[in-house]
């Protein structure tokens, strides 16, 4: 067991698919994961799970990979474990959990958008420019910046949570200059797969994010490393967030109302 | 004998059996403690040892009740203790915590309180502070049993 311990994860489900529904069970979502590097045991302790969850996950994993053997459950060794499943995070954390709010909201609008898009039309084709700027300017330049520049340097880079999430902001920007260059073109179909792809990356990176890497990342730093990012945190939004920050509002609401209204027309 | 009913951190409690079940430290521990004074009403919020620090903002009990008081929270911390039931002139430790936000510039305020209802007080002096200072720090608040568990170790 020790050895499937150290083997990367999609190793294993593509050997063993009923260990993906087990993690599946538990909340930790191994099988639409786009890399499926991370080792079993890390997979087991950035998750937090429980002592008895913990155990009981061993133990059905081993009854799948070692169906005619009883198998000695090792231990995964961590730094600290938390009480509950409640996520609590610490106040620099907050802040990246804050910011995607802004972003799952121009999200959560991009079906509405495509459904009734028109690449002729000057208003939805102004929609569309402010949206990649929205995403260049502050998921990707503001917030994920912040990531990569400041919060990823307290841990080691090479570890694959980190790549993954790395890999994820990667991919995105290939999705938006794609998008652009569609738009530019004025290609419908190049617009909704790209955008359509972006909003599935970010949705699952986001609930990757708020709910495994932040919890994983405070449970791991010191009092005094986040005082040290919540300053430089600070210090970002003063320089360049805030200006940003607004104007990325302004955007969402505005499109917001937009979407909105054709709504209410038809209800009245 | 009747059920004590009144404030909770005044009640009489006794767990002296568990005090001499407890193994001990084999070797002397060493203390944690950097600076001088520590009392809230008589340190300097810019003292030197303030600077850019992190700050503990200890509950008078606390370092009674918890064991490893030293290694595990003092120590790399700068300190002062209060108590926020029976110390008075408490706007003045209002004004010495938000002049460690402003003035000293501190890294995180940590406070360290007892379980009883009324040192949750230090928390909210803490707090005001806070809400009131230009500068924004992260603030922790860590809740000691009268055994000597930490209860609840939260960022706020």
């Amino acid at each position: 067991m020790e050895s499937y311990l150290n083997t990367p994860i999609k190793e294993i489900i593509s050997k063993f698919p009923k260990v993906g529904e087990i993690l599946e069970a538990y909340e930790i979502g191994c099988v639409p994961c786009a890399v499926g590097s991370c080792l079993l045991k890390d997979i087991i302790q950035v998750h937090n799970l429980s002592e008895e969850e913990e155990k009981e996950v061993m133990v059905r994993i081993a009854k799948v990979v070692y169906p005619d053997r009883v198998i000695p459950i090792p231990k995964v060794q961590r730094k600290a474990r938390i009480r509950s499943k409640e996520i609590k995070y610490s106040p620099p954390t907050k802040k990246l959990v804050d910011e995607h709010v802004l972003i799952k909201r121009w999200i959560a609008l991009i079906p509405q958008l495509l459904e009734r898009l028109d690449v002729d039309s000057p208003e939805d084709r102004e929609i569309l420019f402010n949206g990649i700027d929205f995403i260049r300017s502050y998921a990707d330049k503001f917030h994920h910046a912040k990531e990569e520049d400041i919060l990823f340097k307290y841990f080691d880079e090479s570890l694959d949570i980190v790549k993954a999430m790395l890999e994820d902001h990667t991919k995105g920007r290939g999705h938006v200059k794609a998008l652009a260059e569609a738009l530019d073109k004025r290609d419908r179909k190049g617009i909704i797969e790209h955008l359509n792809a972006y909003r599935e990356l970010l949705t699952e990176h986001i609930k990757k994010e708020d709910e495994i890497l932040y919890p994983w990342m405070d449970r791991n730093l010191s009092v005094t490393q986040v005082g040290e990012l919540f300053s430089k945190f600070s210090e970002v939004d003063e320089v360049s967030g805030n200006g940003i920050t607004e104007r990325c509002r302004t955007f969402v609401i505005e499109v917001e109302e937009k979407l909105e209204k054709p709504k209410k027309e038809v209800r009245s | 004998m009747k059920e004590f009913a009144g404030c909770p951190s005044s009640k009489t409690v006794d767990f002296r059996e568990k005090g001499t079940q407890e193994e001990v430290p084999a070797a002397k521990v060493q203390s944690q403690l950097r600076q001088w004074p520590i009392q809230l009403h008589l340190v300097s919020p810019t003292a030197p040892y303030y600077q850019g620090a992190d700050v503990l903002l200890t509950a008078d009990c606390v370092a009674y009740a918890l064991g490893n008081y030293h290694a595990d929270y003092l120590k790399g911390k700068s300190l002062a203790i209060a108590c926020p039931k029976l110390d008075e002139g408490q706007n003045i430790y209002v004004e010495k915590i938000k002049s460690w936000f402003d003035d000293a510039k501190i890294n995180t305020l940590t406070v360290l309180i007892m379980q009883v209802p009324c040192c949750m007080g230090l928390v909210q002096l803490a707090k005001q502070a806070i809400e009131s200072s230009k500068r924004k720090v992260p603030l922790k608040a860590v809740v000691v049993g009268l055994k000597g568990e930490i209860l609840s170790e939260d960022w706020i």
